[in-house]
């Protein structure tokens, strides 16, 4: 097993703006579809769901604020995340039981089905604003305020919303479909992904932190298609990277007090293809591992790599063992979201909560940096699994998840040293 | 992809290359995605596919712009599918979309069955299915070694504990293996609706008869128990 | 005397011409400056070499101001602003602030010469981090480096071996919102080329373009000459973003007459921004009731036979406060707006006497 190294990062400041920070004016806002929205409310076309108090405004690409809920969310999930990484969504819902904060989490909701249109256009603009809006009025109906797991089913529903906005005849289509499945037509005042939540209650989470994360260096791969679709409506923030990039994740980390180095193919997309990651791997391969995984780690050798997406988990978590295999022992950067981060630094269970089992590349020497005892929490699991294998039917719960004393401040077992024993 | 090239050979009569072309300009987006192009080379600058493949959004964007159909169509049986749908190409100075482009080109290609389509879409459709039937994209029991031989010992591990492991975690719509949380019944209905209704399941007839076949049967009983109206 | 003044607001290359057009015209020109210096904007951004003539900024507007302030006709006004303007033409009551203290005049008519402000880069739609790097500068920095006849990397005081401009910053793009060609950049860029390679004979120069605008004398003046005697690299294919690499910048573009995606190294970059209109020329047109075009310019006819008039009679608008211009354009709307506010007073005067 690899030995965890210690070398300076180049770069962590490279979040800190040299010239001062850019401050955009309301001037330099173009035209934004979310006044468009408004005015078909106001016209009759369709319903907006309100977002409801308390809210945080946040400062979007060309300075317009924008509303995110702080509770009353009804959460929609994302296959990849529930599918093959379930501690990306069991973390989220994590972090809103330890806020406080109450939420929705329903079985009538269907996947946006982005991934597939993506992969193989087997669907048309009808149909994925039918699937978008029928998830709409289901959030509608119950009183909360949507609240998107996916940074590609964000993406995708912004585009959805400027297509129904654009044109009527798609408007009229899809009105008639939800009227025949007697359901209203609404859309939210804001489409709302849940890294943004997780930004707007940062000093919340970073009060609630118990482990010492100023030794930890990370990188962060923003989604593409949470700020290169719709590009007005992303978070920017005059203190991270001088609002020069979208500050999603990265405001996050540095909340928590880990480092943030900087990479040269930061905007690079992280190669998930959605059909080549699932029919056409080398190119996905070849893509995270070259232009992310490589250059993350010539550059700046992070303990770990973080993202706000479901594909961008999945892609860069799994292509690593295949790079791997090739190119003989080479340490693997561990990769999650930062709600998971975010929870472990908090004291989250990381088998219980963060599902970390589920993950490819190893993690194992993250978590004795960050000071969880890995080997005890595993063992706990292992007894978990005992006591459900001998009780068929019976599942954890979430009392189950914070049961056994969690106290990471115990630090590591003695017959197990910091680095590299196993 | 054997099919397709030799579909490129055989002579596929202009009028036939022309009306696809037609039916890309048609679509109600053509006109949101394309405006001009003066060449500037961004979108090819933070394209990942172009840097993987002979691929390039320009040439996509411009043979659209020119009415090139022997270049559209030639795009359309091969190139499209090279598109990873990331979207960064929407840093265009004239906010053309070449990945909207390729969405739409795509579209009309598995609507009228085009044999590369077909060929590129070959070993999908089993998602195909799962999304269609189960309302998600993909499921845990998915997550097989044999699936995904790349993915390490760790695809291996997860499939042999699945059914355990999915009952170790606390939320509460997420214990299940064929589907990526528990979908309501009603919910999955309204997806199958909105399917027949938008026209997508006679796409999905023209590109794969036994998964229509497989879908129908999923779908038609749910259907009629609800009420609605099945075509 | 009813209205025989000529009020021109701005003191740069168009305000002045027109003030000595007027004055040479036998006719009184009050000429307002809201800084406390003339020269307008090659003065205050440094710059070095004027486009095309390549003659010393300075040198050129000393002489432009010199003309101006010995000129008996000329009543020059440094720190004053326009506040307010009531009336019609021939008899415009207009208010002027200096210090605090309102002043109101009478003049027969106008001349708005209120320029442009260079496009800020942190709205650039591509990823150029200029608040991020240090060594990524716009072309007037580039400008104010040159005057002192030296240029060096900002982050480490040394001569580059790797520099480039990325072209249409700011200017032709449909996410920003300003659509137009700011007319000048690419004639700058390619000067700012040349001399550069003049200081630096080791030095590689790139400009990345997506068109070359080098219009009538500008292609054999400067854009030959920049290519087969300084051997700068011109490639179309405009940067999508800059990042860094150790300790240099990294950019990514398409190098599109080759067909191949291109990562290089960089030790300075200079951003060529374009012009927007100042905050000057929007708070006057709003003063005076002037119609602005869509990019917030004051809107003169658009049939190329009258360059000068504005929404209102007898006030005219010269140089950039109407829309990108080079210097030729700025000189000859100067004389003719001159020309026209003098027929203008003229006219009034023999109406009012007849």
């Amino acid at each position: 097993m690899a030995i965890p190294i210690n070398i300076p990062v180049r770069g962590p400041d490279a979040t800190k703006p040299k010239r001062g920070a850019f401050r955009p004016t309301p001037d330099d806002a173009s035209e934004d579809v979310r006044d468009k929205v408004l005015e078909l409310e106001a016209a009759g076309e369709w319903i907006v769901q309100r977002v409801p108090a308390p809210y945080a405004e946040v400062t979007t690409k060309y300075g317009r604020l924008k509303k995110i809920p702080i509770q009353g969310s009804w959460h929609h999930k994302s296959c990849g995340q529930c599918g093959h990484i379930p501690g990306y969504s069991t973390s989220i819902f994590w972090l809103h039981r330890k806020l406080g904060l109450e939420y929705n989490d329903p079985r009538d909701q269907t996947s946006c089905t982005a991934w597939n249109y993506y992969a193989s256009a087997t669907s048309n603009s009808a149909a994925q604003a039918g699937v978008a809006m029928r998830n709409f009025a289901a959030a509608y109906e119950t009183g909360y305020f949507p609240q998107i797991h996916c940074a590609t089913s964000y993406g995708h529903y912004k585009e959805v919303r400027s297509e129904l906005v654009h044109h009527k005849a798609l408007r009229d289509q899809v009105r008639d479909l939800l009227r025949r499945m007697g359901r209203p037509f609404v859309i939210p005042e804001e489409i709302v992904h849940y890294s943004e939540w997780i930004y707007a209650v940062r000093h919340e989470i970073a009060k609630r932190t118990v482990l010492d994360l100023s030794a930890i260096t990370t990188t962060v791969h923003p989604a593409c298609h949470y700020y290169k679709l719709v590009q007005e409506d992303a978070i920017y923030d005059p203190d991270v990277y001088g609002g020069q990039r979208t500050a999603i994740v990265t405001a996050v980390v540095e909340a928590l007090g880990a480092k943030v180095g900087d990479y040269s193919t930061w905007f690079d997309c992280c190669g998930f293809g959605f059909r080549h990651i699932l029919v056409q791997r080398d190119f996905t391969r070849s893509f995270a591992v070259q232009r992310k995984i490589e250059v993350m780690r010539e550059e700046v050798n992070p303990d770990v790599t973080l993202t706000h997406d479901t594909g961008c988990v999945t892609t860069l978590d799994k292509s690593q063992f295949a790079a791997q295999a090739h190119r003989g022992s080479v340490a693997a950067i561990p990769v999650m979201s930062e709600a998971q981060f975010a929870a472990l630094a908090m004291g989250a269970h990381p088998y219980r909560v963060c599902q970390l089992h589920w993950h490819a590349a190893d993690y194992r020497p993250l978590l004795e940096k960050m000071g969880i005892d890995w080997r005890e929490r595993w063992r706990e699991f292992e007894d978990d699994l005992e006591r459900l294998k001998s009780e068929p039917g019976k599942v954890m719960t979430w009392d189950d998840a914070d049961a056994a004393p969690v106290d990471p401040m115990l630090g590591p077992h003695p017959a197990h040293t910091a680095h590299g024993g196993r | 992809m054997a099919a397709a090239t030799r579909e490129r050979r055989v002579d596929v009569p202009f009028e036939e290359k022309a009306s696809l072309f037609a039916e890309v300009q048609a679509d109600p987006r053509f006109a949101d995605y394309l405006y001009g192009c003066y060449e500037c080379g961004i979108c090819v600058a933070v394209c990942p596919s172009a840097r993987f493949y002979d691929f390039s959004p320009r040439r996509i964007a411009q043979a659209c712009a020119r009415e090139d159909v022997e270049l559209v169509w030639e795009q359309m049986n091969g190139e499209v599918w090279e598109c990873s749908q990331c979207f960064s190409c929407l840093r265009c100075p004239r906010k053309n979309n070449p990945g909207g482009l390729v969405t739409i080109m795509r579209e009309v290609a598995v609507r009228n069955g085009l044999h590369s389509a077909k060929a590129a879409l070959e070993g999908y459709t089993r998602i195909i299915y799962k999304i269609m039937s189960t309302g998600t994209q993909v499921s845990p029991d998915m997550i097989r070694a044999d699936a995904f031989p790349d993915w390490g010992p760790n695809a291996k591990e997860t499939a042999d504990n699945l059914a355990l492991w999915r009952r170790a975690m606390p939320p509460e719509t997420m214990h299940t293996t064929s589907a990526s949380w528990e979908v309501d019944d009603k919910t999955l209905t309204e997806l199958y609706f909105i399917w027949y209704s938008t026209g997508v399941m006679d796409m999905i007839r023209t590109l794969d008869e036994s998964l229509h076949m497989i879908l129908v049967d999923v779908m038609e009983e749910k259907l009629e128990e609800a009420g609605y109206p099945v075509s | 005397m009813l209205g025989g003044t000529v009020l021109i607001i701005g003191g740069g290359p168009a305000g002045l011409e027109a003030a000595r057009g007027v004055a040479d015209l036998g006719y009184k020109a009050l000429l307002v400056e809201m800084r406390e210096r003339l020269g307008g904007t090659p003065i205050s951004a440094n710059y070095a070499a004027l486009t095309h003539g390549m003659r010393d900024a300075e040198e050129v507007l000393g002489e432009m101001v010199a003309a101006v302030t010995g000129h008996a006709l000329v009543d020059v006004r440094l720190g004053t602003k326009v506040t307010g303007c009531a009336g019609a033409v021939g008899e415009f009551a207009v208010t002027l602030e200096h210090g605090g203290r309102p002043e109101t005049v009478q003049v027969g008519a106008i001349i708005v010469a209120t320029g442009f402000d260079h496009f800020d880069p942190g709205r650039a739609s591509q990823q150029y981090g200029y608040y991020q790097y240090d060594d990524v500068i716009t072309l007037q920095e580039a400008e104010a480096m040159l005057k002192t006849k030296q240029f060096v990397v900002p982050s480490k005081g040394l001569p580059p071996a790797r520099v480039c401009f990325i072209q249409c910053v700011g200017s032709r793009d449909r996410h920003i919102g300003n659509e137009y060609c700011s007319k000048v950049c690419c004639g700058i860029a390619s000067k700012q080329a040349i001399e550069i390679r003049q200081l630096l004979p080791d030095c590689k120069v790139f400009i990345f373009y997506i068109d070359m605008r080098m219009y009538g004398y500008w292609e054999n003046e400067i854009y030959w000459p920049a290519q087969e005697k300084y051997k700068v690299n011109y490639i179309k294919g405009v940067i999508s973003e800059i990042t860094t690499k150790g300790d240099r910048l990294m950019i990514r573009g398409e190098d599109t007459t080759m067909n191949r995606p291109m990562e290089v190294p960089m030790d300075v970059v200079i951003l060529s921004n374009g012009m927007e209109p100042s905050r000057g020329t929007k708070e006057i047109a709003r003063t005076l009731g002037l119609t602005q075009n869509r990019y917030g310019f004051i809107e003169t006819p658009h049939d190329s036979l009258d360059t000068v008039a504005t929404s209102v009679p007898g006030i005219f608008a010269a140089g950039a406060a109407t829309g990108p211009k080079d210097l030729d354009d700025t000189m000859g709307m100067a004389g003719s707006a001159a020309m026209k506010a003098v027929a203008a007073v003229r006219r009034a005067t023999k109406a009012a006497l007849a």
